[in-house]
């Protein structure tokens, strides 16, 4: 229902603030990245004086930052792509198939969301190492595997909870296999949630810092957020470059939530409701 | 959760396939928790991994410091040729974490970047001593006691870290008061800040977000305080935190902040870098800065010019101290890590990272003090540079370094408690008393 009169103003208002709180920062970065660096220290605040892409450049040319975005892209989308197979398997065989210990394995993965990376980083760190999968793509993409199934799994077996038997049976009374069940007709419904749960792992995989950091040893092979926050330490006092940087690596995020938002939204309420 | 209404054997081995799957993916992370084999060594078994070093540090990648890690990589190599090193640079925010990892997965590089003091202590037993291998370094290298563990040494020094005080004298101009003498007392200093203060400026320029203002105040004031005989004994291990001196300086912290010495805002802003940047822009008198690798004389110098003024610690305590000097120790080294396969190799990468005419262009070009005395610093123009350079000779160690990280974290949280008036100072100093036992 739509608020009238002062309703609305007490609604607005506050809505207005925090979104003026939450653009404020991009809007500031994007400033100080249009700054000289004499610019940036005598006044942090002032607008810049010309609308340069100078630090931008900069960023992208001497930083390797078109090598962190290759590498980025490869392990989200390897990552995503695996997330999805896995996790709409495991939705699938959750929700709607009966076998031994399923309970059992479904708590275990709900659990595996309330483990914190920092508790698993030291065996994580050695397993990796003595598989050889350490440095490599593969390596970071299992690694964001391991970390994001459980919460794919968790909307993937809440949405699939939603479709009715009966379109099962349905399926079963025609002479459908399990497989072909899950391909034929989980697949295709799922689609929505696919979307949604893909996008937000598709965020979570590019905005790590940690995982990559320790997975990927070697300069080379950077994603673009720790080459990002690996700039803050080589230009420390050259913030305005540390601010280009920094929009090169949050464009594709802004750019991902502009196209898809109602998707996002969709995969973060999931499993709220019922029905 | 509805099911499907009828089970064959041949349903629940695919079901039983498709969570075998899920499963063995989600317990990578998982189930690595109980896969910790007995680690080999890193560096790799083959000869062809032997001749490769890999570095960690958080620096090789500025462009300030270029021509010391070319100057550096070249002269190992015309003596090792074909042994390939990779200099990694890691970022600063996460790499004791991750140096951390590597150190309880016993794999990772075969060098290490570390700060001097409680930074390096914390991890001595992970590397090799180098008090044999390193006897000729011994005369020419400053700094060696930051980066010793009960006696033994566990890293090269390559800078050295001091906190001098430096002033603006366009700001100090401005209120009046004579731009070639900074304060000397207490005394003058109140009267100097008094006036800066008087006309439009902030005194000192101060970030406290991460904590660590403190300990910037304590090592940087500390030779105006404390008795040469005090100050050693606190290095020494036998610190008293109920002692006049150290009251007097944590008095002096709350004081400062109340009386409106420091810019709005000290606890939530960040002291790398918006502090030193206020200062580099002008905005304030005073600022407690680095000799190091970063917030240095030349860094200021590059926005401040011939503005740009130094001074050692004031004398605060008449009855203490005659003569103050910069505290000053080893900055940042490099240590070998234990289970590197060519630990001769590692040692020899070291020597050429403490190499002289490496070391002068980390000096020249990056600004950090060198930790090499023998290296010819007048060909640098900057008089600040030369007043720091003058004054290392009578320099001792920082004070804070010789806490443990357990300690300095603590008194990171009470020096915000205190601005922000959560804590007294004589709380603070109990709770510092028990945990530096």
């Amino acid at each position: 229902m739509r608020e009238r009169g002062f309703g609305r103003w007490v609604v607005a208002v506050p809505m207005c603030l925090l979104a003026l709180a939450t653009i404020y920062p991009m809007l500031f970065t994007l400033n100080v990245a249009m700054k000289s660096r004499r610019e940036y220290v005598l006044n942090q605040f002032s607008l810049a004086d010309h609308l340069t892409a100078a630090n931008i450049a900069d960023a992208w040319n001497t930083s390797g930052l078109g090598r962190y975005t290759f590498n980025s892209v490869v392990v989200t989308l390897g990552a995503v792509t695996l997330l999805l197979l896995l996790g709409s398997m495991a939705g699938f065989a959750f929700s709607q198939l009966t076998f031994w210990g399923r309970k059992w394995l479904f708590l275990v993965c709900l659990g595996a969301l309330m483990i914190p990376f920092q508790v698993i980083m030291v065996p994580f760190f050695r397993v990796l190492g003595q598989t050889g999968l350490l440095d490599t793509h593969l390596g970071l993409i299992l690694a964001y595997t391991g970390q994001f199934l459980p919460f794919t799994i968790f909307l993937m077996t809440s949405f699939y909870s939603r479709i009715p038997a009966e379109v099962i049976e349905a399926a079963r009374v025609d002479g459908s296999t399990t497989l072909g069940v899950y391909r034929r007709i989980m697949l295709p419904l799922g689609r929505p949630a696919l979307l949604s749960v893909g996008i937000l792992n598709a965020l979570f995989c590019w905005n790590d810092v940690l995982i990559s950091l320790l997975v990927m040893q070697s300069e080379q092979n950077r994603t673009l957020m720790v080459g990002v926050t690996a700039l803050r330490g080589q230009y420390s006092d050259n913030i305005p470059l540390f601010a280009g940087g920094v929009l090169v690596a949050a464009l594709p995020v802004i750019a991902i939530y502009l196209f898809f938002q109602r998707q996002i939204t969709d995969g973060v309420t999931a499993g709220s409701t019922k029905g | 959760m509805s099911t499907a209404s009828t089970r064959t054997p041949k349903r629940r081995w695919v079901a039983a396939a498709l969570v075998s799957a899920l499963a063995g993916a989600t317990c990578l992370a998982t189930a690595a928790c109980g896969a910790a084999a007995p680690q080999s060594q890193a560096g790799g078994g083959t000869a062809e991994q032997a001749q490769k070093l890999v570095v960690w540090d958080w620096h090789s990648g500025d462009a300030s410091t270029k021509a010391y890690y070319d100057k550096a990589k070249s002269d190992f190599e015309a003596k090792h040729p074909g042994v390939q090193v990779d200099f990694v640079a890691q970022p600063y925010d996460q790499y004791y974490t991750l140096l951390g990892t590597a150190i309880q997965a016993g794999k990772g590089p075969d060098i290490a970047m570390f700060n001097g003091g409680a930074q390096m202590r914390e991890r001595a037993t992970s590397l090799l001593p180098l008090d044999d291998k390193t006897a000729d370094l011994k005369d020419r290298l400053v700094g060696w006691d930051a980066f010793k563990d009960a006696g033994t040494t566990y890293a090269v020094p390559i800078t050295l870290q001091g906190f001098p005080f430096y002033y603006n004298k366009a700001v100090y101009k401005k209120a009046g008061l004579d731009p070639e003498t900074p304060p000397k007392t207490l005394a003058e200093l109140q009267t100097d800040c008094a006036a800066i203060k008087k006309s439009g400026n902030v005194c000192f320029n101060l970030g406290n977000k991460e904590g660590i203002g403190i300990e910037f105040f304590l090592s940087g004031f500390a030779p105006g305080v404390f008795s040469p005989a005090q100050y050693d004994a606190w290095l020494a291990g036998k610190r008293d935190w109920k002692s006049p001196e150290v009251k007097q300086i944590f008095d002096l912290w709350k004081q400062t902040n109340d009386d409106g010495w420091y810019n709005k805002g000290v606890n939530s802003t960040a002291m790398f870098n918006d502090q030193f940047t206020m200062f580099s822009g002008g905005k304030g008198g005073n600022v407690i800065g680095l000799i190091s690798d970063t917030a240095h004389w030349k860094s200021f110098d590059e926005f401040l010019g011939p503005d740009l003024g130094v001074y050692q610690a004031p004398i605060l305590n008449p009855a203490n101290v005659s003569k103050t000097f910069l505290p000053a120790e080893g900055g940042i080294g490099y240590g070998v890590m234990k289970w590197t396969k060519s630990p001769d190799l590692a040692v020899d990468l070291i020597k050429s990272l403490a190499g002289t005419d490496a070391e002068k262009q980390f000096f020249e070009k990056a600004g950090a003090i060198a930790a090499d005395k023998t290296i010819d610093t007048s060909t640098v123009d900057v008089k600040a540079a030369g007043q720091i350079v003058s004054w290392l000779p009578d320099s001792k160690p920082l004070l804070h370094t010789a806490l443990s990280a357990k300690t300095l974290d603590l008194m990171h949280r009470l020096s915000q408690q205190l601005i922000s008036g959560d804590v007294t100072v004589d709380a603070a100093l109990t709770q510092l008393a028990a945990s530096d036992k």
